[in-house]
Order: structure tokens, then C-alpha cells, then sequence
């Protein structure tokens, strides 16, 4: 991990407003150009798969699925084109799914596109909480443990951190589950809404957000631990540099510095981690929709992987794939707008 | 006498020591199950729900069908180590090949590979991981496999990097004046120079797929007959009411192990590179 952070060595230096704009649509677009072989790689790895299954990809489908209508079969083998050549068929997935077309869901008798999106709210928000209660709590502590080196702030910091980086998000969870739900009943077992309560206006959101809370804990608190240590060491070497001992050179005072000089350039290394780990994130909110019987993706994918429903089990591949490559561009745009110096790596 | 003066800043690190002490308690549990507890672990051998303390017979209680706590962690020390190890063994395999092969040759072949790379980090691991295990089958060896090609990414970048730093030192530009062909440098001489990093990785890469398999097993899709770690706290969840300690005893197992693995790595770290320890 150490190896991909880059080391700041300059303060930020301010561009104009019209060249930095330029400079992040250029960004944009080489990384638009450079997500293409990436997708088509993710493809070509789903491909691979369905080519790898044992037995015929369709009977398996076929048999777990119930369908046994002889013409929803021969409509189902000229769909995925299993009489064609390998490649051919490789090629004709690649343009189905350039149209969004992920096949059919014949468990939930919906196109697979609209199973998938139905679901992908809930874990876009989960992950979004998740991710920034991760920040918020990541960077305070770590940046609380930097300024007080070497005392009880600090080694509670690193001790909380090495915890958390430890335990499962799973286990945590359903520990958070025993204490907050079972034994004290503050917050909700599960679910993302009351059963029967209000769903539309504030009641509705606030609902929402009471069940938000624990998946959140759990899925959080990981990545939270992550950035505190980043944070901590980023803030430590950052502090070491010649610009700041210039700032405080220049009468500033030492908060002053940490806030204005300091935090802004150790951050990077944790916007980069927050980039890499993305994929990582979305993952995990899968055990913890498990877990809380939270209705994103997560959910999905177990229904589908249990059923062995292969057309959605894919589909969620790809399109996490595709939220992954997304957020990673998100990333780098804010990665700019931290550190000018930077305009297209 | 460099290997004495590691070992002494390996063991001057507390945490190191402690990590490493307790990680060999559990190798010794996971060594002596069969030995300590001869019987089937998931053999009904009391009453159920028993709390941990409740009967002396039972020091970590029972599960809910009657099955002895104790005899099954000892027993999952095995599985989950097992895993984790032969996992993080194809993560370090395939990563060191892919980032001896991009640092040492560069060009083109550095290019391909770390697009792979950036691939495999796109591709969400975990659900990578359970769509492999579901298209290939739930077996020991499947969860291996998937589990490694999902982890290799760091190692081979970390190869790389060393291998980038080498490979134009004056022993391999003598190497290769000596006429010795460009798979023996990579193996014979620059790769020894670079592993000891790669090493310290691995053992998170240990840390990591233990995690990975305890997700795994944990959602119902482990191997069937093996009784690792995570299925237990899967196999509890259903009980979180009235006997919550199904679930976090073999929870407290994965998080303790998974620690020392973490502080041992980091032991490793500081002794290696002495100039950080202060950081």
C-alpha cells in the first residue's frame, strides 16, 4: 500500500480558474478513453467464466430456473447464441451489453438491467454513508493522534485502529446488532424501512436513516481504521516539510498551519486509498446487506448466487465494474482539486 | 550477524512479539484439534445452548444443536489458517511472477500487466470471489484459487517496484555482460533482493484472505464440509437472541488472528526499514 502514495513536496500552488477547468475536462476524457479496455476487459473475465461452467451454461440455468417450455429454450440458445463459434459469441456479448442488455432474469421475470437497478440506490447510499462516516472519523482521528504523538490520544487511536482493521464487517455487524437492537433497543435489527410506517416525506427519510446506521457502523468502521493510520502518517511527514516550517516561520500559528498547510496535503494519500479501495467497498456492502437484510445489490447477488441465477450474477460484476471505474474518476477529479500540481498522471 | 541485529529490532517491537506469540497459540490449537478433540467437531455431543461456563465440560459452551464450542474452534483454527495460507501462497505466486515479469522486461509487457493489474482492482473482489466460487462450486480448492487471483494486485505492484529499482544495478548489468539469460537474473539474482518487502505483504495478504474466507463461509457458500471459522459465526445467526456467544466467540477468533497477522506484518515493516520505526 505504502508504495502508491504519493509524497506531496510543494505547498498548493493556485491556478487560474479557466486552465484548472480545462485541465480536469482533459482529465476526464483520457480517463473516459482509458475505462474502455478496462470494461472490455471485465467482460471478457465474465466471459471466461460462463465459458468455464461446468456442463452446458444453459442447462444449469434452465434447471434452477424452472424453464422448461422447449420454445422459451430454443428462444434462450439463439439469445446467447450457443450454437455460434467462441468468438462470435464473445463478440455478440460485447454488443449486447454496449446496449445494456444483461439478459433476462427468469426468477424475477424482469430484464436484468431493471432487477439490478431497482436495487442499486439502496447500496450507492450505503456505500456513500459508509465512505464518508469512514472519512469524517478516519481523518479526525488520525489527524487527532498526529498532533498529540506519543500520548493517550494517540495510542488510542492506533489501538481502536488496529481493532477495527481486525474484525470482520460481518461479525462486527451482528455485534452491533446484539447491543444496539437486542439487548438495548435503540436501533432497528434490519431492514432499510419500518414495516407499515410512513415512507414518504421527512418521517420517511428519518426511517431510513435509523435504519442506516448500524450497516453503516459495520461497513465503516474498516475503512475508518485504514485512513486514521494513513492520516496519521501522512500528517507526521507532511509536517516535516519545508513549507510548513516556513508557515510557522512566518508567525502562523501551529494550529493554523496544521489546518491550512498540513491537513490539505495529507489528505492525498488518503483520497488515493479511497480510490483503490472502492471496488472494496462496494464488496463489502454485499456481507453487510446480508447481514441487515438491507435491499441493495448486496441482496441481490446472494438471491442470485444462491439460485445460481448466472445472467444477474454477472450483470451485478459488470455494473459494479462500471461504479467502480466511476467513482475511481470521481476520485481523481477531487484528487485535482486537492493538489493543482497534479494534471493528468 | 544482519540477521541477529533483525531479529533483535523484530522482538524489541511489543506488538511484533505479541502478534507472533499468540498467532503460534493458534497454530498449536489448530495442530493439536485432532489430538485434544479426536471426534467429529460437528458431532452432537451435549445439550444445546449451552453458555460458555454454564458446564465444565463444555469451557466455550455448545452451539444450538449440541455441538461443543471448544472442539470447534480448535478444529476451525485448522480450516481458516489452511485457507489463508495456501491463498495468500497463489497471491504471492501469481503477483511475483506478473511484477517480476513488468518490472524486469518494462515496456509493452509492464504496460499489459499493470492494466491487469488495474483490472483485477475494478472488478469488486468480493463479489468476484463468490461469482467464481458459484460458477466453479463450493469447494476448498475453488475458494483458494478465487481468493488469490482477487489478492494479487498489491504484491505484484510491490515486485514490480523493487524489481524497477534493481533491475539496473551494477550484479545485474554484470549478469548480463556475463552472457546469463534473462529468466535466471530475474530468479536467481534480483528476485532474492527483492522478496524480503514482498514477504511483509504477504503476511497481510494472509490477514486478508483469512477475512475473505470467514465473508465467504459466512454467507453459506464455504466448502460444505469443512467447519472454518466464519460458518460458525454464519451458523449462529439465527440464535443472536438467546445465545449471541455462538456468534461472537468465533468472531473473537477471525478479529484476534487477523490482528497479530496485522501487527506481525508490521513488525516485519519496521524491522526491515529501521528509518520508519519513529513514524
Amino acid at each position: 500500500m505504502a508504495g502508491e502514495l504519493a509524497s506531496p513536496a510543494a505547498p498548493p500552488r493556485i491556478a487560474r480558474g479557466s486552465s484548472r477547468r480545462v485541465a480536469a475536462l482533459r482529465l476526464l476524457r483520457r480517463r473516459l478513453i482509458q475505462a474502455v479496455p478496462l470494461m472490455l476487459g471485465v467482460v471478457v473475465i465474465n466471459f471466461v467464466l460462463i465459458q468455464l461452467a461446468p456442463g452446458s451454461f444453459l442447462e444449469l440455468m434452465t434447471a434452477e430456473n424452472q424453464v422448461s417450455d422447449p420454445a422459451t429454450i430454443a428462444l434462450l440458445r439463439t439469445t446467447y447464441g450457443l450454437d455460434d463459434p467462441v468468438w462470435l459469441q464473445l463478440v455478440k456479448y460485447i454488443w449486447a451489453l454496449m446496449r445494456f442488455d444483461f439478459g433476462f432474469s427468469y426468477r424475477q421475470n424482469i430484464p436484468v438491467i431493471d432487477a439490478i437497478s431497482v436495487h442499486l440506490p439502496a447500496t450507492l447510499l450505503l456505500m456513500i454513508s459508509s465512505i464518508t462516516l469512514a472519512l469524517a472519523v478516519g481523518v479526525a482521528a488520525g489527524v487527532v493522534a498526529s498532533m498529540k504523538v506519543r500520548t493517550f490520544w494517540d495510542t488510542l487511536v492506533s489501538v481502536a485502529a488496529m481493532f477495527f482493521f481486525a474484525a470482520p464487517s460481518f461479525w462486527l455487524g451482528i455485534m452491533l446488532i446484539v447491543l444496539f437492537s437486542v439487548k438495548l433497543g435503540w436501533l432497528p435489527v434490519g431492514g432499510m424501512a419500518t414495516i407499515g410506517g410512513t415512507s414518504a416525506g421527512a418521517g420517511g427519510v428519518l426511517d431510513i436513516l435509523h435504519h442506516l446506521i448500524l450497516p453503516t457502523l459495520a461497513l465503516g468502521l474498516f475503512y475508518a481504521a485504514i485512513y486514521a493510520r494513513v492520516m496519521r502518517s501522512s500528517m507526521l511527514e507532511v509536517a516535516q516539510l519545508d513549507f510548513v516550517r516556513t508557515a510557522r516561520a512566518k508567525g502562523l500559528s501551529r494550529n493554523q498551519v496544521t489546518i491550512s498547510h498540513v491537513l490539505r496535503n495529507a489528505l492525498l494519500p488518503v483520497i488515493t486509498i479511497l480510490g483503490v479501495q472502492m471496488g472494496t467497498v462496494l464488496a463489502g456492502s454485499v456481507v453487510i446487506e446480508s447481514v441487515f437484510s438491507w435491499p441493495g445489490v448486496g441482496s441481490l447477488l446472494f438471491d442470485s448466487v444462491s439460485s445460481r441465477n448466472y445472467p444477474v450474477v454477472l450483470g451485478i460484476m459488470v455494473l459494479g465494474s462500471l461504479v467502480v471505474i466511476a467513482a475511481n474518476i470521481a476520485v481523481d477529479l477531487i484528487y485535482m482539486w486537492l493538489d493543482p500540481r497534479i494534471e493528468i498522471r | 550477524m544482519q540477521r541477529f541485529e533483525f531479529i533483535g529490532r523484530f522482538a524489541r517491537n511489543r506488538g511484533a512479539l505479541i502478534g507472533a506469540v499468540l498467532i503460534l497459540v493458534v497454530a498449536l490449537m489448530a495442530l493439536l484439534a485432532p489430538l485434544v478433540f479426536p471426534v467429529d467437531p460437528l458431532r452432537i455431543v451435549g445439550q444445546p445452548e449451552l453458555w460458555p461456563g454454564e458446564d465444565p465440560d463444555f469451557p466455550l459452551g455448545t452451539d444450538s444443536l449440541g455441538r461443543d464450542m471448544l472442539s470447534m474452534i480448535m478444529h476451525g483454527a485448522r480450516a481458516t489458517l489452511l485457507i489463508g495460507l495456501f491463498a495468500s501462497a497463489v497471491a504471492t505466486l501469481i503477483g511475483v511472477s506478473v511484477g517480476a515479469i513488468a518490472g524486469y522486461f518494462g515496456g509493452w509487457i509492464d504496460e499489459i500487466a499493470m492494466r491487469a493489474a488495474e483490472l483485477f482492482q475494478t472488478i469488486p473482489n468480493l463479489i468476484f470471489v463468490l461469482t467464481i466460487v458459484v460458477i466453479l462450486g463450493s469447494t476448498l480448492t475453488n475458494i483458494v484459487i478465487a481468493i488469490g487471483v482477487v489478492s494479487w494486485t498489491p504484491i505484484a505492484r510491490m515486485t514490480r517496484a523493487e524489481f524497477l529499482s534493481l533491475r539496473d544495478r551494477e550484479f545485474v548489468q554484470a549478469c548480463r555482460a556475463m552472457g546469463m539469460g534473462d529468466l535466471k537474473i530475474i530468479a536467481a539474482e534480483i528476485l532474492p533482493n527483492a522478496l524480503p518487502p514482498v514477504i511483509v505483504l504477504s503476511s497481510l495478504v494472509v490477514a486478508g484472505a483469512i477475512l475473505f474466507e470467514s465473508a465467504v463461509s459466512f454467507l453459506g457458500l464455504g466448502d460444505p464440509n469443512v467447519a472454518s471459522w466464519g460458518r460458525l459465526v454464519g451458523d449462529g445467526r439465527q440464535l443472536i437472541r438467546s445465545s449471541w456467544y455462538i456468534c461472537a466467540i468465533p468472531g473473537v477468533a477471525i478479529m484476534i488472528t487477523v490482528l497479530c497477522l496485522n501487527l506481525i506484518g508490521d513488525g516485519l515493516n519496521d524491522a526491515l526499514n529501521p528509518k520508519l520505526r519513529d513514524r
